[in-house]
């Protein structure tokens, strides 16, 4: 098992890319223009009031002092006081978790379950009517803005069709997945269009690689060629491409929450930057930075596990 | 006459293009008998791959057609039968090998479940029986372990090793019919000939008949009963191997045992060796090298000595050869004396000055040696023309006017036989054996003293081998060259070459004059590699297995 060896120390590498990570959001954060305590005070305070506010959240301070106290608390598991909702910002960011995290999730699950028979259906009728048609569809899927389609969605599931919960989240489990069906379509009729392209073209690859000519000379059908030949190997390059896109997809469930109004991170981000609240835009951007470290570590062992020859 | 097993009567397969119809097997026929070993020979192009993936109508492309013949298996039509059929007949009755292990078996599958996979198809064994069987078959091919290594994938396996899986996962569904599709060309000729072995081993144990596709025809003579030899889409010749050897009616077949690089038992006329003025300096001087490579990951360094102590001096003028089996570190030992790997310890010294002395000499050893690959095509920059790739090294080289340029790429497409009609044209649209002769124009535009070819004819077909041997052998003459000829085909070393040098794992284990070391090897490891080059004469057979001692039996001495 010495190849999943890097399970282990892997995670030593994170230390130094987290730190790296936590002085670029500390320097970005401070690079907004504007000052929290104006804007918490509103443009009528006076100075007073505004030093005071800068005093109790150490804004006052050099800006390496600043930082400092925000390694400190980050070695004791804080993330300091969100200056708008005044309570502590992981706390903060725990209630928000679990939406950002269930629509991310789902939207894999919808995009690789979209992506793998359309891309299948494509590659094994590569330049017939099939494939053109999925061709043309997943052109418009790719041109089409996440939040256009979304509201399109809206239209047609919640407005007209009425079966479906226009926005907001819910509070039961089914409340709250009826509530996450149209995000998550909406993100992943987009990723499932890159996925399902990449996919399709190594699947047709593989294809005519001299595997599969091996396979069928030994008497194999195409399904078993294809399935058990072609599929495993055209899934290795698509993991990756799967593992990069959902670091994106982590920056867009800032569009999709706010088209649907989930409470999620998303929107939260949104919230804090307009009203520069430092803390909470640090802190979401170190816990998106993180999962975005983390997913790609996940996508390694899943290519370890997906191909013998990798070693890392 | 026994009746045939398989028949093909007239088989023709048609490509539909844009441009019609193009003919690419022209009326074939041949038959096979049980039990028999036929020999299918000729160059790429010939249709030979082609034919044997007609028989179980697996054509490379959906523009290909068979378009008249027919193909009987022990009397049952092939052409005409249902796809459902053919899945019972490929494999089931006919299994093919091919030339590649490497890319033709699954590379994230499991080497047994490779076999396995055939056996649970076609004689429908739940998973235990099938295990059992493929692990049969594996030991049956030659692994030692296969219990164990039926879970091992194929990256874990060496060439020969790999080549061995294809075969057992070919048998593992008790063809009648075994197609090898060039299956020893990727190998070394030690591995190739327990590859052979191992082959005619089967056939005898199973009573298989075989369909043996090479290009060598010393292959042929070993191992095959007939020979059939394909030409352009036709089969020209076909008859039992001695008649055919002896008394070749169709010129095509005369050419190709005309540029057979046997090894001829006499000793050959004695090269026109170069007087060696005593004192001149060697063009390289190579001293105690070692090269290194480091393996291993984080916590268990390890290292390989590539190359091991070597010390060799190659004199002006001098034509040296240096052969051996894969990972004996002929091409490390090369990309050393150019500067192209690191060196661990020991010195190479070009025309007297030490490489590792500053990038200027690096530099001045850029300039005055050239290198020629093993694949013609992706040496090339297939978006330039031979000119601009011509014009470019010149450029770069700043040894002419740029207004010569132009004149000089002539010169030389006219000095390697190519003509100056090749300056516009782009390795896309040239054969391999012009795209090596290109390689070559661009090696001596540089105007070099040494000139190293790393395996430059591996990839080449027979015919074409010999005429890029030639090319060098004239130009070596010609240009008082000095050639440092990388090789695993000793055949053709001992064509071109006044030295030889024999390495085995980074050692250089053997050297001399190539008629000496050829006609009586000091040491055991070169006289087991002559052993293992098959003879076109079928009365000179490979050496008895048990003779037949793998290398790594040899201890390499010091």
């Amino acid at each position: 098992m010495h190849r999943y060896k890097f399970v282990l120390y892997r995670p030593l590498q994170f230390l130094p890319v987290l730190f790296g990570i936590s002085v670029i959001t500390f320097i970005l954060v401070r690079l907004i223009p504007g000052d929290p305590a104006r804007v918490l005070l509103g443009t009528r305070a006076t100075p007073e009031a505004i030093a005071r506010v800068r005093a109790q959240y150490g804004l006052d301070e050099p800006m390496l002092a600043q930082y400092f106290y925000f390694l400190r608390n980050l070695a004791d598991g804080e993330m300091g006081r969100s200056i708008l909702y005044k309570i502590d910002v992981l706390k903060l960011i725990a209630t928000r978790i679990e939406p950002t995290l269930t629509l991310v999730l789902c939207s894999v699950v919808l995009s690789v379950l979209i992506a793998v028979p359309v891309a299948a259906i494509a590659a094994r009728n590569q330049g017939r009517l099939a494939d053109q048609v999925i061709r043309i569809v997943s052109t418009f899927g790719i041109g089409f803005p996440p939040f256009w389609l979304g509201l399109m969605l809206i239209i047609l599931f919640s407005v007209e069709l009425a079966i479906l919960p226009v926005s907001g989240y819910g509070n039961t489990l089914s409340e709250k997945l009826a509530h996450l069906v149209l995000p998550s379509l909406t993100v992943s009729l987009s990723l499932s269009t890159v996925l399902a392209r990449s996919l399709r073209a190594a699947m047709v690859e593989g294809l005519k690689s001299d595997v599969a000519t091996a396979a069928r000379a030994r008497g194999m059908p195409e399904s078993i060629v294809f399935w058990r030949h072609v599929l495993p190997n055209s899934l290795v390059p698509t993991v990756n491409l799967l593992a990069v896109n959902i670091g994106w997809l982590l920056g867009g469930t800032v569009v999709v929450e706010t088209v649907f109004a989930l409470p999620g991170m998303g929107q939260l981000l949104v919230r804090a930057i307009f009203s520069r609240d430092y803390m909470v835009v640090q802190g979401v951007a170190m816990v998106f930075a993180c999962a975005t470290v983390l997913i790609n570590f996940l996508a390694d062992i899943v290519t370890v596990a997906l191909d013998p020859r990798v070693k890392l | 006459m026994i009746a045939a097993l398989l028949k093909v009567t007239d088989l023709t397969v048609v490509h539909d293009g844009d441009g019609g119809e193009r003919t690419l097997l022209d009326a074939v026929s041949l038959d096979l008998a049980p039990g028999e070993v036929l020999g299918l020979v000729g160059e790429s192009g010939s249709g030979k791959s082609l034919l044997c993936r007609s028989l179980v109508r697996l054509l490379p492309s959906s523009r290909l057609r068979i378009s008249g013949g027919s193909i009987t298996l022990s009397g049952r039509e092939l052409t005409t039968a249902p796809e459902a059929e053919m899945l019972a007949v490929r494999g089931g009755e006919i299994g093919m090998i091919f030339q590649n292990p490497s890319s033709h078996l699954d590379p994230v599958m499991r080497i047994g479940d490779q076999i396995t996979e055939g056996i649970r198809f076609h004689q429908r064994l739940d998973a235990k029986a099938a295990r059992a069987a493929a692990v049969d078959i594996l030991a049956q091919v030659g692994f030692p372990d296969p219990a164990r290594q039926y879970d091992s994938y194929p990256h874990e396996f060496s060439g020969g090793m790999r080549q061995r899986a294809m075969i057992g996962a070919a048998l593992s569904s008790n063809p009648r019919i075994l197609i090898a599709d060039e299956p020893t060309t990727a190998l070394d000729v030690t591995i190739q000939a327990q590859i052979l072995r191992l082959l005619m081993d089967i056939r005898a144990r199973r009573g298989l008949s075989v369909i043996l596709v090479t290009h060598d025809l010393g292959i042929v003579a070993q191992v095959c009963d007939r020979i059939a030899v394909m030409w352009q889409g036709r089969l020209v010749e076909i008859g039992e191997k001695r008649g055919l050897l002896a008394a070749p009616a169709h010129a095509y077949t005369r050419s190709l045992i005309a540029s057979h690089p046997s090894l001829p038992e006499e000793d050959m006329p004695a090269k026109a060796e170069k007087l060696r003025t005593p004192g001149a300096v060697p063009v390289v001087d190579i001293e105690k090298l070692h090269v290194r490579f480091a393996t291993g990951g984080l916590f268990r360094r390890g290292a390989v000595d590539a190359v091991n102590g070597v010390t060799l001096r190659v004199m002006p003028g001098e034509t040296v050869g240096i052969v051996g089996e894969s990972g004996s570190g002929k091409s490390t030992l090369a990309r050393a004396v150019l500067g192209l790997t690191p060196v661990s310890s020991g010195t190479i010294r070009f025309d007297g000055t030490d490489i590792a002395s500053g990038r200027a000499v690096l530099g001045m050893l850029r300039r005055q040696t050239a290198m020629v690959f093993q694949d013609p095509y992706n040496a090339l920059n297939p978006h330039l023309t031979v000119g601009k790739m011509l014009a470019e090294v010149l450029r770069v080289q700043g040894k002419i006017e740029t207004a010569q340029i132009p004149a000089r790429c002539g010169e030389l497409l006219d000095l390697v036989g190519l003509g100056r009609a090749f300056l516009d044209r782009k390795p896309r649209s040239m054969s391999g054996g012009q795209c090596q002769r290109a390689g070559i124009a661009r090696a001596l535009a540089v105007d070099p003293k040494l000139i190293i070819a790393d395996e430059c004819v591996a990839a080449l077909d027979v015919t074409i081998q010999a005429q890029i041997v030639e090319l060098f052998r004239e130009l070596v003459e010609r240009m008082s060259l000095t050639l440092i000829f990388i090789a695993h085909d000793l055949a053709i070393v001992r064509n071109l070459c006044q030295r030889v040098v024999v390495m085995h794992r980074g050692v250089i284990v053997e050297e001399g004059r190539s008629e000496e070391v050829f006609s009586r090897p000091k040491h055991a490891y070169t006289a087991a590699l002559i052993a293992a080059v098959p003879h076109i004469d079928p009365d000179k057979p490979l050496l008895a297995p048990s003779k037949m001692a793998t290398p790594q039996a040899y201890g390499v001495a010091n």
